[in-house]
């Protein structure tokens, strides 16, 4: 069914917008058709992102083209294991008169109209920026200068590479379930997307790719309003209410739902996780999937599309087995699609 | 017998001609006289009748007795179809019940031929005795001449079929008790009649299971198991009916994917089933209708969109489509996903 009927116009015009603001993205990030997907959905969600992927796959690149093309203040933080939470807020210097001056640091800079703020190697920073994160992300409010500021439009983006893990801090778990999606991005596997990322040069100089991105596709001061919206408009059955409790259970507790994975004790694998939470930011994803596929209903195909990315690192497995997450965690999302009847 | 008579004949002619003729002569000439009629003559004598008969005793009243003539005729010679006996009575005690001649008298003219005549003799002897099949003559025409040769004459001893005085006392003339049946021998028949319910058997197993019959319905034709089902709920107009039957149709397409069959996966799905794929329109139709019955407007809305007498239709030609999937393609259950 459309959704551009009576007062669903806006919406549908949004979605155009929406439309349009992945192909954008796309022009300039080669073969990542479905990270992009993803993050538009988390852009119309609202959800805070965290990326994975090895080194030079084009994270930044990404995100620099999303924050681009969204508008509005955009700012970066590189995290090292000596960066401190007041070093987010404030910018400590010496001043030019000789004296030392404390003026705002890269979260407020720009005050609240920030839209997007980007943290580089999330792992490396130590738990202190962690719980500021958390904070952040929870309540979009930062203490500073003995007052709060409001960040009511603010997405914060974060990335780490698995690659090294010296001198890194895991992040907690309160944290990584506050993240809407944990996204990981691969190297493209389309051949053509390859051999143009290599040799064309127009992807050697990452700023002036950047710059090609139309600026401002969206206005990120509706973005919560229309995020709202959506979630308002989609309908959700009781079927795929109950399809979605199912699948809850079944992740929880694998070996009662008949899960099996190769080499694997079912009954020892998951220890917990999968939280309320968690549930209720696969719903709000699949609504925006919905909505940016012009339906008015969450379908399990919406939830199949996103339940990888929102509910993989919100479930814990047994110690035994975490070396193997990479695997084992889509493996067990895929067995309980493949294994809860649908409807 | 011919040959004698001829024979003598011509020692009459020689006798006349001998008292006409000087002695001398006559004696001088006889010899060749005789020796030029024998050589006239027709070679007669090589025609002949030979019996062949069976044991000459040991006969009781109403056995049958079966002589073979064997017939050996001149070239030219024919024997004369009337003149073969019939079956008839031929005393009070005597009948002939079959004659057969082989070969059969025909157009083509044979030198053998092998006469069977059967008998049956109704002599209630009282003690042994000989008794007298008579001679049968037969006819035998060569050119205008006409001969008889003579199917000879056969003895035979027939013997009583009880003493004359008891020797243990009784009364003679009781019945005897029948003799028992022997079992028919049902060995080769029992064998072929197991042999056919055994091919019976195998053609009816593979006919069920090339349909999709209970029990062989489980999981390997999933569709049809699932159209029968639907079949037989066709009546039932109620939401509740049509809506079992999309949850029906939608546990046998994922029993045939080996997975849960979402509307997205169709394309690969049919790729895997080329047998599916002249429905797919159906098909689409199908889960559209199931998406809004489970997660859109409901039930009536996706009546409208795929009445219920269209899934029943659709069920069975899917169930039909089928039968033409490999079984490999049919081979994955749901439990072993992934």
């Amino acid at each position: 069914m459309d959704v551009s009927t009576g007062a669903d116009c806006d919406l549908a015009l949004w979605r155009e917008q929406a439309l349009a603001f992945e192909r954008e993205v796309g022009k300039v990030v080669l073969g990542q058709e479905r990270v992009i997907r993803l993050l538009t959905i988390a852009v119309f969600a609202r959800g805070h992102v965290l990326l994975e992927g090895d080194v030079g796959v084009g994270k930044t690149t990404l995100l620099k083209a999303m924050a681009r093309a969204i508008g509005g203040a955009y700012a970066r933080v590189e995290g090292t294991i000596d960066l401190m939470p007041t070093d987010l807020v404030y910018d400590a210097r010496i001043a030019d008169d000789g004296r030392p001056r404390i003026d705002p640091g890269p979260l407020l800079k720009r005050g609240g109209d920030l839209s997007i703020f980007f943290f580089n190697e999330i792992n490396r920073a130590r738990p202190q920026v962690h719980s500021l994160l958390l904070r952040l992300m929870a309540e979009g409010t930062v203490s500073a200068f003995g007052r709060e500021e409001h960040f009511p439009h603010l997405q914060l983006f974060a990335d780490r590479n698995r690659v090294e893990r010296e001198e890194t801090f895991e992040l907690p778990a309160a944290a990584r379930d506050r993240f809407f999606m944990e996204v990981q991005v691969a190297t493209p596997a389309d051949r053509e997307a390859r051999r143009a990322l290599i040799f064309d040069p127009r992807f050697h100089d990452t700023e002036r790719l950047i710059s090609e991105v139309a600026e401002g596709l969206l206005d990120h001061r509706r973005l919560g309003e229309i995020a709202r919206r959506i979630q308002e408009a989609i309908h959700a059955s009781p079927t795929i209410a109950d399809y979605t409790i199912a699948l809850w259970d079944a992740v929880r507790a694998p070996h009662k739902a008949g899960i099996t994975l190769p080499d694997v004790r079912m009954e020892r694998l998951v220890q917990g996780g999968a939280s309320p939470r968690g549930l209720s930011f696969l719903v709000r994803a699949a609504r925006v999937r919905a909505w940016l596929e012009g339906r008015d209903m969450i379908v399990p195909e919406d939830l199949r599309a996103v339940f990888p990315e929102v509910m993989a690192h919100r479930i814990f497995l047994d110690p035994v087995y975490e070396m193997r997450r990479d695997t084992l965690a889509p493996a067990l999302c895929r067995a309980a699609f493949d294994t809860v009847p649908v409807p | 017998m011919r040959c004698s008579t001829i024979s003598r004949a011509a020692r009459l002619v020689l006798r006349a001609s001998f008292a006409r003729a000087g002695a001398r002569f006559a004696q001088r000439h006889s010899t060749a006289f005789a020796l030029a009629l024998l050589l006239a003559m027709p070679a007669a004598e090589a025609s002949e009748v030979q019996l062949q008969a069976p044991r000459a005793f040991g006969y009781v009243v109403g056995d049958t007795l079966t002589l073979e003539a064997d017939i050996r005729l001149d070239p030219g010679a024919r024997l004369d179809p009337a003149s073969l006996p019939q079956p008839r009575k031929v005393s009070s005690w005597l009948d002939l019940v079959s004659v057969e001649i082989t070969p059969p008298l025909g157009a083509v003219p044979a030198g053998a031929y092998r006469l069977r005549m059967t008998y049956q003799s109704f002599f209630s002897a009282l003690e042994p005795r000989s008794l007298e099949i008579p001679p049968w003559p037969l006819t035998i025409r060569d050119g205008e001449a006409r001969r008889t040769l003579s199917v000879p004459a056969f003895r035979f001893v027939v013997s009583p079929l009880r003493e004359l005085v008891p020797s243990h006392g009784g009364n003679p003339m009781a019945l005897q008790p029948d003799i028992l049946p022997a079992p028919a021998p049902l060995g080769p028949d029992m064998k072929k009649a197991g042999l056919s319910a055994a091919v019976a058997a195998l053609a009816a197993l593979g006919l069920a299971l090339a349909q999709g019959w209970r029990p062989f319905a489980s999981g390997r034709r999933p569709l049809a198991a699932a159209a029968r089902e639907i079949q037989r709920r066709r009546a039932e107009e109620t939401p509740q009916a049509y809506r079992d039957a999309l949850v029906t149709l939608h546990r046998a397409f994922d029993a045939s994917a080996g997975r849960r069959l979402l509307k997205e996966d169709l394309g690969a799905f049919l790729e895997e089933a080329p047998a599916l794929a002249p429905e797919r329109e159906d098909i689409e139709r199908l889960f559209g209708a199931s998406r809004t019955a489970f997660f859109g407007a409901g039930i009536p809305a996706a009546r409208s969109e795929l009445p219920y007498a269209d899934l029943v239709a659709l069920s069975g030609r899917l169930a039909r489509a089928e039968r033409q999937m490999p079984r490999a393609a049919l081979q994955g259950t749901v439990e072993e996903a992934p």
